[in-house]
């Protein structure tokens, strides 16, 4: 008699801890995956990043110690469009967890929630490297558009619906519950920008074709003409001559740029620079995702001056 | 060389034949899909120097071609495979003087498991020996045109590589700490490749984040074999090795400074051999502009058997006090070149002699290479 008693009451107490504690233990790469996984996880998830959000995600030094975030990870979430080719794959080999290896439920490739249009800049004709660091399946920076971050969520419901059966029904509610946040405010970022005059910049870098897109911007000029590569000084010439014609708003760059480059084109050119958080966390008031529209928008529509 | 260049002909024809032949491959049986990523790594050298140790490589010459394979086998293997081509230095041509010629070798076939779980990993082939901070480079990655000459005397100018098995464990402490055991052939430059005993070895990396963009990496290596200086004696050796790196790179700019400073010490023990030998290096790199790095280094390796030591083991062994200063600056427009120029002076402390060197290097890499751990 005494020895079931026991055996129920082990298996009470082993059980009862587990159940209450079993998180799906999620890493992102980014830190705006990382806020989305947050939100669509809840209390359900426990959510590790491993490229701050003030670092340029192209060229995250492949640390060991980033690696042993993510061996006991469930489940790997990413940008894809080869953003993080330079030191993702090194990671995962390193990271020697086999639940977050390419093909398997703990490995999301957040792009998948992209429609075939969605794609900004796919390449047409011949790609070489002396183009740059060109992006063969298109530009990566599509979580700067908002609606494609709502995208992003839902899709990340689904995978942990997968993973976690047993919460399937949160998930789906928490990533629709941030769609409809993320509509309500739509509206305003794109009036705030409309209202604000010229629509014509200059990238840096091409990190805002997505968000250009979808306020209606003219990227007029990319001073890194050739993706990770120093701009020549001819063509920096160059798009100085085309900016003092068509005369943009701003030259936009994110905090991680060559910021001076882009101070020194606005000089020439006349305009203001705007030097943008790149993603969630790139600056103090970008904390969360929407706070990061929150400060886009707002120094894009105040972009007369320099910022 | 002239079969295993024909094999390497070989290998090229069919990966070139497999990438045309597109769709078709129900009916040719090659597929493009399940070719493996290829990248070819080239380093080209012009040297001068004035005189004495390094004077056979005055000249133009490609320090190395290297062609690397990587593919998932099946859902359980990863497999990599580096074939290299390096110099032979000064061998005669009756017909030419000096000519250097090219010798193809197998850098690196090796294949990783990918089921493994529990931090644990596996791999099974030829591999560069995970010793010191160093030694498991390829010569890319070298931060001056040469290995440190405290390794190289002891281990010989290429970095070891040997046929064998690591198993990888993840060290459960509060930092990042990963130790490495395994088990090779020894049959590289420092063992005696006639013992058929086997070689062995362990490494413990430990690596601490200071602050989001500092690190410091403190190691530890060992390495036992059958002593390369007494061949044929079953006479043991032991490597021990600590290496400490400390890196920072800004995190706030793309391409903005970084600094890295590297220390190495080797204390090989011979059954029977010199007394107290020692190999070190230092070194430091600082990217003072986005594609420019400075580079400072020295290092000795002394090894001291005495005068009335057997002459054979000054035949098979290092045997000396070498010292060096390096000093070198770099121009990477990118992570697929680089352009450097380097001075270099090398003193012999026992028979006085020295050399300086002034080197200008050269490297390429096309094709699809993985990155590289930090």
């Amino acid at each position: 008699m005494k020895r079931p008693l026991m055996l129920a009451l082990l298996t009470v107490l082993l059980a009862v801890p587990t159940a209450g504690l079993a998180k799906v233990k999620i890493v992102a790469t980014l830190t705006d995956l990382a806020w989305i996984a947050a939100e669509v996880g809840g209390d359900d998830v426990d959510v590790t990043v491993l490229c701050p959000g003030h670092r340029d995600p192209h060229s995250l030094p492949a640390k060991p110690s980033l690696a042993r975030k993510m061996r006991k990870a469930d489940l790997l979430v990413y940008n894809g469009l080869e953003l993080e080719i330079g030191w993702l794959p090194t990671l995962v080999d390193a990271a020697r967890n086999p639940k977050i290896r390419s093909g398997q439920p703990g490995e999301l490739n957040c792009s998948l929630a992209l429609g075939h249009d969605d794609i900004l800049e796919v390449p047409t004709g011949e790609v070489d490297r002396s183009h740059g660091d060109v992006h063969t399946l298109g530009n990566p920076h599509y979580l700067l558009d908002p609606r494609l971050g709502v995208a992003v969520a839902r899709l990340m419901a689904d995978r942990l619906a997968e993973l976690d059966p047993d919460a399937a029904e949160r998930y789906r509610t928490r990533a629709e519950d941030l769609a409809v946040r993320v509509d309500s405010r739509l509206a305003s970022w794109e009036a705030l920008v409309r209202a604000s005059g010229n629509g014509k910049i200059i990238a840096y870098h091409q990190n805002w074709e997505y968000l250009a897109h979808w306020l209606g911007l003219e990227i007029i000029a990319i001073i890194e003409n050739r993706p990770g590569i120093s701009p020549a000084p001819r063509h920096v010439e160059q798009v100085i001559v085309l900016g003092q014609s068509q005369h943009p708003r701003a030259v936009v760059a994110a905090t991680w740029d060559h910021v001076d480059g882009a101070r020194h084109v606005a000089g020439k050119v006349g305009c203001g620079t705007v030097v943008l958080p790149g993603a969630t966390g790139g600056t103090d008031a970008a904390v969360g995702y929407l706070e990061l529209f929150d400060t886009i928008i707002a120094q894009l529509a105040d972009s007369g001056g320099d910022s | 060389m002239k079969q295993m260049t024909g094999y390497l002909i070989i290998l090229v024809l069919i990966t070139a034949s497999a990438a045309v032949a597109g769709d078709t491959s129900t009916l040719s049986g090659v597929s493009r899909t399940l070719n493996p990523a290829i990248s070819v790594n080239g380093l080209m050298r012009a040297q001068v120097a004035d005189k004495n140790t390094s004077a056979e490589m005055n000249g133009f010459q490609m320090d190395g071609v290297e062609a690397q394979f990587t593919a998932m086998v099946d859902p359980f293997w990863k497999a990599n495979v580096i074939l290299g081509l390096h110099p032979v230095h000064a061998e005669e041509d009756d017909a030419h003087g000096h000519a250097t010629t090219y010798e193809m070798g197998i850098e690196e076939a090796v294949v990783e498991n990918r089921s493994m779980s529990a931090g644990l990993g596996l791999k099974a082939g030829r591999f560069r020996l995970p010793f010191g901070k160093s030694l498991p480079l390829h010569m890319h990655q070298y931060a001056f045109a040469d290995a440190p000459l405290g390794l190289t005397s002891f281990f010989g100018d290429h970095s070891p590589t040997e046929n064998g098995v690591q198993i990888m464990a993840d060290v459960p402490l509060p930092w990042y700490s990963d130790l490495n055991l395994y088990g090779v052939s020894g049959e590289s430059e420092a063992f005696d490749a006639a013992n058929k005993d086997l070689a062995y070895g362990a490494r413990l990396t430990n690596l601490w984040d200071v602050t989001d963009d500092a690190s410091l990496e403190l190691s530890g290596s060992w390495l036992h074999g059958q002593d390369g200086r007494h061949p044929g004696e079953s006479q043991d050796v032991d490597f021990l090795g600590v290496d400490l790196t400390w890196k920072w790179v800004s995190s706030t700019r793309t391409g903005g400074p970084a600094v890295t400073v590297t220390g190495e010490v080797l204390f090989p023990q011979y059954q029977e051999g010199p007394t107290d030998p020692v190999g070190w290096y230092a070194l430091a790199q600082y990217r003072f502009s986005r594609n420019w790095w400075l580079g400072a280094g020295l290092g000795q390796a002394k090894a001291e058997m005495g005068l009335d030591d057997d002459p054979d083991l000054h035949a098979h062994g290092f045997d000396g006090d070498l010292r060096e200063y390096k000093l070198n600056l770099t121009f990477a427009p990118s992570e697929f070149s680089f352009v450097r120029g380097e001075v270099g002076r090398y003193k012999d402390q026992i028979t006085g002699e020295d050399d300086t060197r002034a080197i200008l290097q050269v490297n390429f890499t096309i094709g699809s290479h993985p990155a590289h751990m930090y």
